[in-house]
């Protein structure tokens, strides 16, 4: 429901200027700062909206699956895949960076880090970690404004 | 109700952050912890809630839109960018054995020195994401794939495998152009 409203507001309003802190007064003037969240939620990267997809994905294509060595190659194609057009359907103006890594549980670890240069007010990144009884499937997005 | 605004509050305080990231600090990374929908699979989501470190006195520059058609005047140069992963994860890895505390460690470490030493290059609107990850060499198989929404014209990756006795580590660069 949430998403249908902010849709909904991409086609009447247009782009706000940022809100800069304490130049509002916040009784009177809340509801043009709500709108302004508003407009800045937009084409902001939502951690939420894109952990729920990549939870969606990694759900949809693996699910209970044992970890079958011949498969992996196709799961990892598929979760990466329809994360990557899940993200593309949100029309927002960005461009992503998705990456899956599958391991199978067996006792060995894995640490996984990344760094990013770019720009903090507008780019975000989102890191699932996902496991069931014979796997682990560890899922990042970056998000890069354009 | 009121978690759903505390992390609205939180975003908004992160999107006023500008610099660059990384989660060499561990306070930094805020993690959530939800059971799946399903009884026999957990996942974490985990990102960043305030930005790692900001470089001091930064020349807070915000950049803006060039534009311009034709693409960019320096592209992103992945045989150097895959030389410097080479020296990088050789230099910090050959005599290593995998231990989880070292190895969580070293990711960030490495993850760091790539990014300075690729930002070293000067390559102008180039957005970096350096991702790293180690591990250990068991009777294991492990997959790992990328796949990006981009413009292949300008934006490029490098990546690099590396391999001792007793570990192997991967190391991606993506390089992503500001238009």
């Amino acid at each position: 429901m949430g998403i249908s409203q902010r849709t909904e507001a991409v086609g009447t309003r247009r782009r706000l200027p940022r809100r800069r802190s304490g130049d509002l007064c916040p009784a009177a003037q809340r509801g043009q700062a709500m709108e302004e969240d508003q407009a800045a939620e937009e084409t902001a990267f939502v951690v939420e909206e894109v952990s729920t997809i990549i939870k969606e994905s990694v759900e949809g294509v693996i699910g209970a699956n044992g970890y079958q060595h011949s498969r992996v190659h196709q799961w990892t194609n598929n979760v990466v895949e329809q994360c990557l057009s899940q993200l593309g359907k949100l029309n927002k103006p960005f461009k992503y960076i998705v990456t899956c890594i599958i391991m199978q549980k067996n006792g060995a670890g894995l640490q996984t880090a990344s760094t990013c240069f770019w720009d903090n007010t507008t780019d975000g990144s989102c890191t699932v970690r996902w496991e069931n009884k014979t796997m682990y499937c560890i899922m990042s997005v970056f998000g890069l404004a354009i | 109700m009121s978690e759903a605004a505390k992390d609205k509050g939180a975003r908004r305080a992160s999107v006023k952050k500008r610099g660059s990231v990384s989660s060499l600090g561990s306070h930094d990374v805020k993690a959530k912890e939800t059971t799946g929908k399903t009884k026999d699979s957990l996942s974490t989501v985990s990102y960043l809630d305030e930005a790692g470190h900001q470089e001091e006195n930064a020349r807070l520059v915000q950049m803006e839109n060039t534009y311009i058609m034709a693409g960019p005047s320096k592209r992103f140069p992945v045989l150097v960018v895959t030389d410097i992963l080479k020296d990088v994860l050789g230099s910090y890895l050959q005599e290593e054995k995998y231990d989880a505390e070292l190895c969580r460690q070293m990711t960030k470490t490495i993850s760091e020195v790539v990014k300075a030493r690729i930002k070293e290059l000067l390559i102008p609107r180039y957005k970096i994401v350096v991702l790293i990850s180690i591990g250990q060499l068991g009777e294991q198989s492990m997959y790992l794939g990328s796949r990006c929404l981009w413009d292949a014209a300008s934006d490029t990756f490098a990546t690099h495998a590396f391999k001792n006795s007793s570990l192997l580590a991967v190391a991606s660069v993506y390089a992503v152009y500001f238009e």
